[in-house]
């Protein structure tokens, strides 16, 4: 199990949701996607996206400037 | 003898009078006189007290009588103007402190009686509890019943801006806020989309919102609210606000035989002048002209009404040609928690019903840079004649900075500007302060875009109605993983990338709209599509960002 971190600050559309999106497509199972991202539409994109997919949101932190959330795929 | 001007009422308008009059005209006498207890007081800072953003009463009043005073102007407090008689240039006051009745005669009047809120006339509405806002006294009892008596539910009857500001700061003061508004939307200057986005924020921060439902009833025990009726459920409460609107108030003026127009206010011509020599009318008691239609109006704003008293003041005694105002816009900013919402000009509800032929765009663009840390997205509403290209009106709502494009549009169609002329104005750019192309531009070339026939587009609004019709089809061209976030129902995802080879997959012959997250991709797919030869295709406006209502 490991843990993959991704910078996906200052993107435009289509923004950070597609970057997780081929993170944990790579990864194996158990493996732990950390993302950092500016777009705010994110806080609410990668819940929505989690209970889709069924994969796991382990924590979501909006900290002002960046949003961060760490996704373990199932 | 000096000269004699008397000012009833002593708001904004009044005041405003009084002290550009003491300004221009020192050796005339200046006087003021209202019935209230205060004078020159913030009447649109009352909501913030109650949320103690504003903690002391004293810093809602801008001036007192004795700092007027020092100007020369007197201000009398508590004196009731209860008759005018313009063939004797006679006021019939009524001192309240002493009951005692008083002439006052005038050279020059200025009437600035205000408005006054609209009590429903529903049972209960004399509760304890039940209360309006338009007085100091009226936030201050609103904020001791929620700081010293720990009223913890409260319903605002009534979802203009008083109404919200008041859910608003009574959410931040840790009640819990019910709020029933007769229309089928909040904030009713604005179109529905953008109230409706702004409905889904407040919901998320915890207000319970109820549209297009009836007030019927205030219940109550010991003479105390204990729940608001509608026409559809019962609300237990411990507090009521009634913020159902605001009329001028001109019973004084209706009776000395002023004409009154547009809502009851009093007519006045743009020089602030009524159809009576020497009696002007200032403020939210007066009429308006509308700047786009030039027909009478009526925008009860403290923005306005400081403009009518200047103007008034400089033509009580004109030296040489009279000051003038033209006209407005019903230009308004609201901030609502962190998402402010901003209008100016025509709504597009307003362009219907005059029978303008228009278009309309709605795009969502970032207030700043999008690589510049903080930077917020905000939705762009335009109104454009066909015709003439002008613009007609706007509207902006979201986190980010609102109040510079809307002060763009309202500068814009002041001067009759165009959408051209909008898409080219040289606006002032820097990462911290905008994006390269700032909103108000790319607005203004989606407009562009649309009027020539480039790309045809739908309201998120028509489109909600057609939903789960047979004749329609939906392709969201953004990425599949975008797509798992929520989708409009209905839809069918044929990522951009893969839309030319997929093509086959669309059906010809229905109505196709194509979506995207804010509408450019969604412009992409759209010239492909009709390079291939499809003819029934629209664009989502706003995408999947602008559309108010439930994804999934």
């Amino acid at each position: 199990m490991k843990e993959i971190h991704i910078d996906a600050k200052c993107l435009q559309c289509p923004g950070p949701i597609v970057q997780l999106f081929n993170a944990i497509k790579s990864a194996e199972p158990g493996d732990v996607v950390v993302v950092e991202a500016t777009d705010k539409g994110f806080y609410s994109d990668v819940q929505a996206w989690c209970k889709k997919t069924k994969n796991e949101l382990l924590s979501l932190e909006d900290k002002g400037d960046v949003i961060v959330a760490k996704v373990k795929k199932v | 003898m000096k000269k004699k001007v008397l000012i009833i009422g002593g708001v904004a308008a009044g005041t405003k009078t009084a002290a550009k009059a003491v300004r221009e005209y020192p050796d005339v006498e200046v006087k003021v006189i209202t019935e209230e207890e205060y004078v020159s007081y913030a009447g649109c800072g009352l909501p913030y007290y109650i949320g103690n953003v504003i903690k002391e009463k004293s810093h809602l009043t801008v001036m007192n009588p004795e700092k007027f005073k020092e100007r020369k102007v007197e201000i009398l407090l508590k004196h009731k103007a209860e008759r005018i008689i313009p063939s004797e240039k006679r006021v019939i006051v009524k001192d309240l402190a002493t009951g005692e009745t008083k002439d006052f005669f005038y050279d020059k009047l200025v009437i600035a009686t205000g408005a006054k809120p609209i009590v429903p006339p529903i049972p209960g509405a004399d509760l304890k509890n039940v209360f309006k806002l338009r007085s100091i006294d009226d936030a201050v009892g609103i904020r001791e019943q929620v700081e010293k008596h720990g009223v913890k539910k409260a319903t605002v009857v009534g979802g203009g801006f008083i109404g919200l500001e008041v859910a608003e700061n009574l959410t931040q003061q840790g009640v819990k806020v019910t709020l029933v508004e007769l229309l089928d939307q909040i904030l009713p200057n604005f179109d529905r989309e953008i109230a409706l986005l702004a409905q889904s924020y407040l919901e998320k921060k915890g207000i319970t919102i109820f549209t297009g439902e009836k007030a019927v009833a205030i219940e109550g025990t010991d003479g105390k609210v204990t729940a608001l009726v509608t026409d559809k459920r019962k609300i237990d409460t411990e507090l009521v606000l009634l913020s159902i609107g605001v009329l001028p108030n001109t019973e004084l003026a209706k009776e000395a035989g002023i004409e009154l127009g547009v809502k009851g206010a009093i007519k006045v011509n743009e020089h602030m002048e009524t159809n009576i020599p020497d009696i002007f009318a200032v403020g939210d008691c007066a009429e308006n002209i509308n700047l786009i239609t030039n027909s009478p109006a009526w925008y009860p704003m403290g923005s306005t009404s400081n403009k009518m008293g200047r103007v008034a003041a400089l033509n009580l005694f004109p030296k040489g040609e009279k000051d003038s105002l033209k006209g407005v816009l019903g230009t308004t900013v609201v901030k609502l928690f962190e998402m402010n919402a901003a209008r100016t000009g025509l709504s597009e509800r307003d362009a219907k019903a005059l029978g303008y032929d228009y278009i309309t765009v709605l795009v969502p663009a970032n207030d700043r840079a999008h690589y510049y840390p903080g930077h917020k997205t905000i939705v762009t509403k335009l109104i454009v004649d066909k015709k003439t290209h002008r613009v007609l009106g706007g509207q902006v709502i979201g986190e980010g900075v609102v109040d510079k494009p809307i002060d763009i549009m309202a500068t814009l169609i002041t001067l009759k500007g165009t959408v051209e002329d909008l898409a080219k104005i040289d606006l002032a750019y820097a990462p911290p302060f905008s994006m390269a192309l700032s909103s108000t531009i790319v607005a203004a070339n989606v407009a562009v875009n649309k009027l020539t026939g480039r790309v045809e587009g739908i309201s998120p609004i028509s489109l909600k109605e057609k939903l789960g019709s047979p004749d329609l089809q939906i392709i969201d061209v953004r990425t599949e993983a975008e797509f798992l976030t929520g989708a409009i129902p209905g839809a069918k995802n044929i990522p951009l990338n893969e839309l030319e080879k997929r093509a086959g997959e669309i059906n010809r012959d229905k109505e196709t709209i194509l979506i995207c997250k804010v509408g450019l991709r969604a412009y992409l797919a759209y010239r492909t599509l009709k390079h291939l030869g499809f003819e029934n295709i629209k664009i989502l406006d706003g995408g999947v960002t602008a559309w108010p209502f439930e994804l999934e």
